[in-house]
């Protein structure tokens, strides 16, 4: 990428010029750019263009019902201050997410630090660098807010600028002081892996809070939203006036809020700079240099050579999966997002037996189908499974059922408890929940690319045919537990049709990925 | 080169014939060859020249686009498995999981291999024992050194006791001392009665331990045979004249 302006005419070796270079790296590594091209391609910038003018449109409609309400001036802070908070969880996420790639995966601090250039210079820049990094997205999403705010008369909305800069600067030196912290405890191997699983639940964070506090309030209280609403306007801890909502305040211009958010960051900056310099130009290289797993000797080595080709694909990709936390961390966080399903089953006695019905064979399409993308499309060592004269169809059957057990066990226990409540649509679920599970592993093994395990999360991406694949099966076997347990409840006049229609979209999406599936090169 | 003796009118153990492979450009383009049982055969080339496609072909890893490869006698497109099962093949690149331990992966690649356990514990411990991989079988192979994971590929590859094996650039990356035991692996290997192709960028190490060398360029065998019948061919002197004299003079 050629360098920006600002950087292009900057001395070599200078901060600027430094600041340069980690922002081409950041570039190399977004994930708008995949492909690590030296450019934007002119459709990301298309679209980029498109989406920040679209974010405009929206934010006027936004401010023109707004208009001149006077409780609105009261709870503004709170509505500008509720999704700054929001993306601060997901800005820590993403610092620590790159704080673990400056520091371990770039490869190039041999060569900054081994340069003549002063190594808090080094530092310091790599740190602004994870802070840009970071709120460069914020900047996108939330600058039209700014920028409309000025047409509608308030350019103490310009403030936004700032306070996002503010608010990825804190996220940066959390996430480095944090990582750093990290590494001194547990080494830099550790590290790795428990900055991204943090990472991961950083990101999550909000969500699992908001769901816990449903779940905990559910039982005591069953207006629990209600008297939360009404905390926020009688002057609780989360009225307009707290402290919490110190950056909305910031963000709308008022300016002593704003000057503490600054020198807030400001202070991180220069103190992260200041306690941890040292050790990230020494202890962080022994640590690397050190960073060796060194197990426990655990008496003479024993071999359990497995009697069935079977049992050993099966073991192996057990292991595999149960030896990478972070993996783990990435796929289990997918589940997450239906964690209300489960609260709905352990809170009511009575839960309604539909949305169970969808959430099971959701799920466990959902799990299959990221653990067989592990298992099949993310072989290791593809070439000695291909050089071995172990019949490949049996190979593949094998990873299918490694990946398609731990969701059944998942389930076994919920499954259970409907089918000896409702025995009926118990097993209709069942039916759901295999079907479910089958055709997710199929689709990946006939559609699946190879690819290596960290692209997991940009999987989706990569092979946009066999997404859109597994999505449609998810969906169709969603709607098919709901409507199949619909048949069985009093007053289900058209479920029989609508299931009869999810199984047929099912059985057609199983056909079109066989139609369309990958034959070996 | 090795006194290792070979019976020259011994029957083939790899037999390529009239093979062709092409990737928009012929990679492989009309080759054939003939290793005996019992021989240590390198394979060198320039970069580029085909070795690795025609090894990978060997393995049945690639179809051929046409021509035929030979493991023993056995077809290797009508019945790969009878072939697989007598060969083993170690890449440049180890063929590993980073996630399991020595003792797990030897596990798995026996369990590939059909092998009972009877015969694989033993063996394996030898193997780990031989190659000094003892003290680390407790640890997960990702933290390994460069010559500790070819070494564990290595034990991989001779699990099974192939009679063919294959090798892709084994001596890539590996210290003195780790260079040596793979080596005198690959030598007592040979002695012990089975065949070896390995392809080389150090000449010294075909010079040294190859009964045959073949050379290929473009695709094509160029020359072939012992040392002393290469030297004959090109009035050259070291392996490294030979080799530059050929693949330079065409």
């Amino acid at each position: 990428m050629k360098a920006l302006p600002p950087f292009r005419n900057a001395a070599p070796g200078s901060a600027l010029w430094l600041l340069g270079h980690e922002l081409r790296h950041a570039w190399y590594g977004a994930a708008v750019n995949r492909a690590g091209k030296r450019r934007p391609a002119t459709t990301t910038l298309v679209i980029g263009l498109l989406g920040w003018v679209a974010l405009h449109a929206f934010a006027y409609a936004l401010l023109s019902k707004l208009g001149d309400a006077a409780r609105a001036d009261r709870l503004l802070a709170v509505a500008a201050g509720a999704p700054l908070l929001i993306s601060s969880t997901f800005m820590l996420s993403q610092a620590l997410r790159s704080s673990v790639i400056v520091l371990f995966e770039r490869g190039d601090l041999d060569l900054l630090l081994s340069s003549p250039l002063p190594s808090r210079s080094v530092f310091a820049t790599r740190l602004l660098g994870v802070a840009v990094s970071t709120g460069t997205l914020y900047m996108f999403l939330f600058s039209p807010f700014a920028n409309v705010g000025l047409v509608f008369g308030r350019p103490g909305w310009l403030a936004i600028y700032p306070v996002v800069g503010a608010l990825a600067t804190l996220a940066a030196c959390i996430g480095m002081l944090l990582t750093l912290l990290l590494v001194r405890l547990l080494g830099a191997r550790r590290t790795r892996v428990v900055a991204q699983v943090v990472a991961a639940l950083a990101g999550a964070a909000l969500f699992l809070l908001t769901q816990a506090y449903n779940f905990v309030s559910r039982g005591s209280d069953p207006n629990a939203t209600a008297h939360l609403t009404k905390r926020l306007i009688a002057g609780g801890m989360l009225a307009p006036d707290s402290l919490l909502w110190l950056p909305g305040r910031a963000a709308l211009g008022d300016i002593l809020p704003l000057l503490a958010v600054v020198l807030l960051a400001v202070a991180a900056f220069a103190l992260t700079l200041k306690r941890t310099h040292r050790f990230f130009v020494h202890g962080l290289q022994e640590a690397a240099s050190t960073s060796r797993a060194r197990a426990r000797p655990g008496g003479p080595p024993r071999l359990r050579v497995r009697h069935s080709l079977f049992d050993t694909v099966v073991i192996k990709e057990w292991r595999l999966i149960a030896r990478d936390p972070h993996l783990v961390s990435q796929v289990l966080l997918q589940l997450i997002y239906l964690a209300p399903m489960l609260f709905l089953i352990l809170s009511k006695g009575d839960a309604p037996l539909a949305p169970i019905g969808a959430s099971l064979p959701l799920l466990c399409a959902s799990l299959t189908a990221s653990l067989a993308w592990i298992m099949i499309s993310a072989e290791d060592a593809p070439d000695l499974l291909l050089s071995a004269p172990a019949p490949l169809r049996l190979i593949r059957l094998a990873k299918l059922a490694a990946a398609a057990m731990p969701p059944l066990l998942l389930v076994a226990l919920p499954l259970a408890w409907l089918v000896v409540r409702a025995p009926v649509a118990g097993l209709m679920v069942c039916f759901a929940v295999s079907g479910a599970v089958l055709e997710a592993g199929l689709i990946v093994l006939w559609l699946g690319r190879p690819a290596p395990r960290s692209n997991f999360k940009v999987r989706g991406k990569e092979n946009f045919v066999c997404t859109v694949f597994e999505m449609v099966n998810i969906l169709s076997w969603g709607a098919a537990g709901w409507l199949l347990v619909a048949m069985t409840l009093p007053d289900s006049d058209m479920s029989a049709l609508g299931a009869a229609a999810a199984l047929a979209a099912a059985s057609v999406t199983l056909l079109l990925a066989w139609l369309f599936r990958r034959r070996p090169g | 080169m090795t006194d290792l003796q070979f019976d020259k009118h011994a029957p083939s153990a790899l037999r390529l014939h009239g093979l062709h492979k092409s990737f928009g450009r012929p990679a492989v383009d009309g080759l054939d060859l003939e290793v005996r049982r019992g021989e240590l055969y390198a394979l060198l080339g320039p970069n580029g020249a085909g070795k690795t496609t025609t090894l990978r072909m060997v393995t049945g890893l690639l179809a051929p686009d046409a021509g035929q490869v030979e493991v023993f006698g056995i077809d290797m497109a009508r019945d790969p498995a009878a072939a697989k099962r007598r060969l083993a093949y170690l890449p440049d690149d180890p063929m590993l999981y980073g996630k399991l331990k020595p003792t797990e992966y030897l596990e798995f690649v026996a369990g590939l291999w059909g092998m009972r356990a009877e015969d694989a514990e033993p063996r394996a411990h030898r193997l780990l024992d031989w190659l000094d991989l003892t003290p680390h079988a407790h640890e997960l192979s990702e933290g390994f050194s460069r010559g500790m994971k070819q070494k564990l590929a290595l034990a991989g590859a001779l699990i099974h006791e192939p009679e063919l094996l294959i090798l892709d650039e084994p001596l890539t990356g590996l210290d003195a001392a780790a260079a040596r035991q793979v080596k005198d692996l690959l030598l007592s290997h040979v002695e012990g009665g089975g065949t070896v192709i390995l392809t080389t960028h150090i000449l010294e190490v075909a010079e040294r331990l190859a009964q045959r060398i073949g050379i290929i360029r473009q695709g094509r065998l160029i020359a072939e045979g012992t040392l002393a019948e290469l030297r004959e061919r090109t009035q050259g002197g070291s392996l490294e004249d030979v080799f530059l004299q050929l693949t330079e003079s065409r």
